[in-house]
């Protein structure tokens, strides 16, 4: 260790992040070109232009659309006059590189949003048609007309929603906070080991957060069987995840100072930990599990739909038999709590700051 | 007898920055030696090399003749101990009591159970209580830390420093963010426990009035390289230039 060459240790370094940057650069235009080729021909020339309705699908063709752009994209790259070298920050800094990142930005950008109107069905039409009108207007008197014989029925199951939802949020907090801390990067940089877990954990909270709670809802009744249990679970697994990354990334923005100076004194991880960051971080994660514990109220609500349990599943069984009267009371008696709840918690959110 | 000695430390940051560039030197027991430099000199950087809250790139620091330049763990919190740190910014813990603060400064001996559940001694209190005094403001020990003033929450840190029975105290620019009266007084307390405590003293300082008032030494970084070694009377008007650059004018303060 004695030995080192602090010169040769900037150099390389320098040159390692070069190297990055050029690979990275390489795929990203390589991808930029794949896909304008792909959203051209498949979207705005077959759909849009040709209107053909099932547009053959084939896996060669995918892949030879790919290799060209694969090509394309590198040796454009190389050139060093590329969109993403631009981004990259290595390009080559002349009038072609200008030109290029402004017209094949502007192209792609229009690309995107085309193809997007065009797969999103946008029509005028449809919104006012007479028909559709119709429709909603019938919809529209009864729910302003509620069927007040279920109030009771529906009071029960709201209360079982806000009881699932609270339920969820606080199990919630303890495993959170030890997920939070074990996946915020400034305590876990240590070294390999921890910098793993980090990682994994990061990685399987993405995952877990990136399903939605109705899904797990699904997944859940599925498992368990239908009812507020399952409800709970989804709720609860998605808090977890949700409530983790907002945790940890409090704790990575922490003022840095306390914790300097307290491991300065000899201080161990816990000590340190506790001193330095905990004073920090206790009321941002309050004011972040009351505001889960709003979220998930309403998150219950749909769960319901889907076998989740409380006022959700009351809905969606109303639905399915048309009977618009009941739903609308259900709907504002939703629209009551779920706005009692968010007064609530913005305003111990307030008087906690 | 030698406390301290640098030997030929270079720092590179992972961003890449070459911010200490084979720097050497020796402190000897009971000086009170101040560095001096341009704002991104190193200096902040030097002082963190020394008591390891930074690793550096190359070279060697030795402490009390123990090679310390990549002790690791256990035997770093070790060191870690005998060494106090005072800060520009204070770095004290803002929510809690100025008393917990400077309860702080004895962690590494205290264990880890103790000090999460905060059970402190009274006689751990007391000493605590008695550091406040050394720097006189143990009427404030059970107001929070936040609600001092600069010049006062800079003396809870001294404090704080003080509860780790320090051989070397390290201070970096601790009253850059104070006005002159205040910065005085902090300094003050440095000088006290320099000569009462016989603590040695390394410490970043900007104003040359301060450095000739309180160093018994002087080092002056230049872009990670020292560039003057010696007495503080012996900086003048050619060197204070070389210091700190040709358009630099020497600015008092009392
Ligand atoms: N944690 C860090 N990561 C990366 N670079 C750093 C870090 N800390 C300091 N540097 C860089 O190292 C160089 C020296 O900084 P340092 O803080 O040691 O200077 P300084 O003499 O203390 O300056 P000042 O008087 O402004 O405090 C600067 O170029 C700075 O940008
Ligand atoms: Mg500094």
């Amino acid at each position: 260790m004695a030995h080192v060459n602090p010169h040769d240790v900037m150099a390389k370094r320098k040159d390692k992040e070069i190297l990055k940057s050029r690979v990275k650069a390489a795929l990203l235009d390589f991808f930029f070109v794949f896909y304008s080729v792909l959203v051209v021909d498949r979207v705005i020339w077959n759909k849009f232009i040709l209107q053909v309705k099932n547009i053959p699908f084939s896996w060669t063709e995918i892949g030879i659309i790919a290799l060209v752009s694969l090509v394309v994209g590198v040796l454009w790259s190389l050139t060093g006059t590329s969109l993403s070298s631009k981004l990259f920050g290595i390009s080559k800094k002349n009038s072609v590189t200008k030109y290029t990142f402004e017209i094949f930005g502007w192209f792609l950008f229009n690309i995107t949003f085309i193809a997007g109107w065009i797969i999103t069905k946008i029509s005028i039409v449809d919104l006012f048609s007479e028909e559709g009108l119709n429709a909603a207007q019938r919809i529209f008197s009864a729910l302003f007309t509620p069927e007040m014989a279920i109030f009771d029925e529906a009071l029960f199951a709201i209360i079982e929603t806000v009881y699932i939802a609270l339920i969820a949020t606080l199990v919630s907090i303890p495993i959170t906070l030890i997920v939070s801390f074990a996946s915020a990067r400034n305590l876990m940089n240590e070294n390999k080991f921890t910098l793993f877990i980090y990682a994994t954990l990061r990685l399987i909270s993405n995952f877990v957060r990136s399903i939605e709670p109705l899904i797990w809802a699904i997944i859940f009744s599925v498992w368990i069987g239908i009812g507020p249990y399952a409800g709970m679970l989804a709720l609860l697994i998605h808090s977890i995840a949700s409530n983790a990354k907002l945790y940890s990334e409090a704790i990575e923005s922490i003022e840095e100072g306390p914790v300097e100076a307290i491991s300065a004194t000899g201080a161990n991880k816990i000590q340190i930990i506790w001193y330095a960051v905990v004073p920090q971080i206790i009321l941002p994660f309050l004011s972040f599990t009351i505001y889960r514990w709003d979220i998930n109220v309403r998150m219950a609500t749909i769960i319901g739909l889907v076998g989740g349990g409380g006022i959700g599943t009351m809905l969606i069984q109303y639905q399915g038999l048309a009977q618009w009267h009941e739903v609308g009371l259900i709907v504002i008696m939703i629209a009551l709590v779920v706005w009692i709840m968010d007064y609530i918690s913005t305003k111990i959110r307030q008087a906690i700051y | 007898m030698t406390i301290l000695k640098v030997d030929n430390i270079h720092k590179i940051y992972p961003s890449g920055t070459h911010a200490l560039k084979g720097v050497s030197f020796e402190v000897k027991d009971g000086e009170f030696l101040v560095i001096i430099g341009l704002s991104g000199s190193g200096k902040s950087t030097l002082l963190r090399c020394i008591n390891r809250l930074h690793e550096p790139t190359s070279g060697e620091i030795t402490f009390l003749d123990k090679d310390i330049t990549h002790v690791k763990g256990k035997e770093l919190r070790g060191i870690k101990q005998q060494i106090g740190m005072v800060f520009q910014q204070f770095n004290l813990i803002k929510r809690r009591s100025v008393l917990t603060n400077v309860i702080t400064g004895r962690l590494g001996k205290l264990g880890t159970f103790q000090s999460i559940t905060e059970n402190f001694s009274p006689e751990l209190i007391e000493e605590a209580m008695n550091a406040l005094r050394i720097v006189g403001i143990e009427e404030k020990a059970y107001k929070r830390a936040d609600s001092l003033s600069g010049g006062q929450q800079q003396r809870v840190a001294i404090a704080r420093s003080l509860m780790q029975n320090p051989k070397l105290l390290l201070a970096d620019e601790p009253v850059a963010s104070l006005d002159p009266a205040t910065s005085n007084s902090v300094m003050h307390y440095f000088e006290k426990i320099n000569k009462e405590l016989g603590t040695t003293v390394i410490c970043n300082l900007h104003f040359l009035s301060l450095v000739r008032k309180y160093a018994s030494r002087v080092i002056a970084l230049k872009a990670g390289e020292i560039i003057y070694e010696g007495l503080p009377h012996d900086i003048d008007e050619k060197w204070f230039k070389t210091i700190y650059g040709e358009e630099a004018e020497e600015v008092e303060i009392r």
